[in-house]
């Protein structure tokens, strides 16, 4: 077996530039509060999801291995286990834009437009039960994640396989609840910003949306984790071979496709009917200035990853593959910006310095927890059983 | 034409990778390594260039789907031009599904093909198995003999060395 660095000490300096970028982004996003409220809490929405998302991401991909009993993914676990502390930022995020619902969610008030909300959707569409929904979907997830993560962690010191195996049920039993809280919590969050509009496949399209997304940054923080430190040599250097890059490339690749393929089922399905009720959503989105980010957003989740990824070599090369993650990582924040912004400015889209210092607040919180996560524990899982074999992976 | 090749048999998987490597090194022409099971990193160690079957698939997808994006074009909004709901005749998104399961299915039954035809598997054909060991618990090796000047007691020792368990000269006559 080779060496292992137990220790992972991130450059001081890197910490403190990033948490001053975060400082200065936190302070413009206080002042967008204030001065524009109706396009920055739109903005920290759109943040809140994103950085939920990738937490969710985290725990769904730790517990996939788990659930499936992947030998290969164990030296990138740690890696995941340190997004999925990303859950308990969003969470941090959407308590403080729950103080904005009034103001985003246009049937608080239990009307929309002059009409009262009926029947089913007067019960659902309530602010209390809206909150207390948020409450155990959160409380969910965060109870999962660090049972997990708690499990993994203690199986660093004692080695003892019986973690693995109750990790395998936790991971079994997260899975389920995740595929009905996903579908739930982006109905509630995202797609009752206009209560008139739905659609069936929403919940499946977040879904592979947050888990293209979270891939994207797991790559890209593997990658980095293999670099940063003194001369280049980070605590993943020679631990993430080209191998594990490849697998990661591959899932990296068919997520992508799969969010492509539900974008187009979800697209083609409302193109088809063409009922005003549904139509709604891409009659907005589809006209003006709003129509060029639609292209760009499917181009960086789907053209990019789809054309650059294709070859092997692609797959195996770290500079590459980072690269695409990135442009996949941005269009995961466009894909969340374009479902959330257009309700709040139908007419054409208004960018600004608070849409930015949001995005950039929630980049430098996302790599400032990822980092200071994985100082708790060993950069791999020390204990776990499957731990030689990932190190000997192979395609 | 006939061709000397040198047959070497091992009994463990680290052992023929090893050979292999060292036979690729030496500037040895390696004819082919047999197997009971895939074995990783052996595709390595005896030099093989990348599988070109990939660009087969990319290059037959693509001829597919173009083909259907034009096929379904004639039949909607050319040759019989029929209105469904009021759309254009010439609706790409009610084209899109048809065009990706059959760009589906031209890359994948023609890489199968590509494969089949490219490794002379066709109906019919015997197969020409070196050792029936290796379909059992052996794996053999084939160098070929290219010159005069390759030394099959040299050549011998030095597999000996990495554990073969036998060695064999053997004459192959005319096609394979």
């Amino acid at each position: 077996m080779i060496a292992v660095d137990h220790a992972f000490h991130p450059p001081k300096r890197l910490l403190n530039r990033i948490g001053a970028i975060a400082l200065a982004a936190a302070a413009v996003v206080t002042a967008g509060v204030v001065l524009a409220p109706d396009r920055t809490w739109p903005a920290v929405l759109t943040i809140g999801l994103f950085l939920t998302g990738m937490g969710l991401a985290g725990v769904f991909f730790v517990a996939l291995q788990y659930a499936t009993g992947s030998g290969w993914s164990i030296v990138v676990r740690r890696v995941g286990e340190a997004l999925a502390a990303l859950l308990g930022t969003g969470a941090v995020v959407m308590v403080v834009a729950l103080f904005a619902a009034p103001r985003l969610y246009c049937w608080w008030g239990g009307a929309v437009a002059g009409e009262p909300l009926r029947g089913f959707k007067a019960a659902w569409l309530s602010p209390a039960f809206f909150v207390v929904r948020a409450i155990v979907y959160f409380a969910l997830w965060l109870a999962f994640a660090a049972a997990i993560v708690r499990e993994s962690r203690l199986q660093d010191a004692d080695a003892d396989p019986a973690h693995s195996r109750r990790n395998v049920r936790l991971s079994i039993a997260f899975i389920a609840v995740f595929a009905f809280t996903v579908w739930l919590a982006s109905s509630d969050w995202i797609m009752s910003l206009d209560p008139d509009w739905s659609s069936t496949i929403f919940g499946v399209y977040n879904f592979a949306g947050l888990f293209s997304g979270g891939l994207a940054a797991l790559v890209v923080f593997v990658v980095w984790l293999r670099r940063l430190g003194p001369r280049g040599v980070g605590p993943l250097h020679a631990v993430v071979t080209q191998e594990h890059l490849h697998d990661l490339g591959k899932l990296l690749f068919a997520f992508s496709t799969f969010w492509m393929y539900i974008w187009f089922s979800q697209y083609m399905l409302i193109w088809y009917a063409n009922i005003p009720e549904e139509a709604s959503y891409f009659a907005v989105r589809l006209h003006g200035l709003w129509q060029p980010l639609v292209i760009l957003d499917v181009v960086l989740n789907w053209v990019v990853p789809f054309l650059a990824l294709l070859p092997r070599a692609a797959k195996r090369n770290p500079g590459v593959l980072a690269k695409v993650a990135l442009a996949v990582l941005v269009g995961r924040w466009l894909d969340l910006y374009l479902m959330v912004t257009p309700h709040f400015q139908p007419g054409a889209p208004v960018f600004g310095v608070w849409e930015l210092a949001a995005a950039v607040l929630a980049a430098s919180v996302a790599v400032l927890a990822v980092l200071r996560t994985l100082t708790r524990a060993p950069m791999v899982p020390i204990g776990d059983p499957l731990l030689a074999e990932s190190l000997r992976h192979h395609q | 034409m006939t061709r000397r090749v040198l047959l070497s048999a091992f009994e463990r998987e680290g052992d023929v990778l090893a050979a292999t490597e060292a036979c690729r090194k030496a500037g040895l022409k390696i004819v082919d390594v047999f197997t009971p099971y895939a074995v990783h990193g052996l595709d390595h160690a005896a030099g093989l260039a990348p599988s070109r079957l990939p660009w087969v698939c990319f290059a037959l997808g693509l001829a597919g789907a173009a083909f259907k994006v034009w096929f379904e074009f004639w039949t909607s909004a050319s040759s019989w031009p029929i209105n469904v709901g009021g759309k254009p005749w010439n609706s790409l998104p009610a084209f899109v599904p048809v065009t990706f399961e059959v760009m589906v299915l031209f890359a994948g039954v023609s890489t199968v093909i590509a494969f089949l035809f490219v490794a002379r598997l066709f109906p019919g054909r015997r197969a020409a198995v070196i050792d029936p060991a290796v379909t059992d618990d052996r794996f053999v090796l084939v160098v070929e003999q290219t010159d005069a000047a390759f030394d099959v007691a040299a050549v011998g020792r030095m597999l000996a060395g990495f554990g073969a368990v036998a060695i064999e000269e053997r004459v192959e006559g005319g096609r394979r």
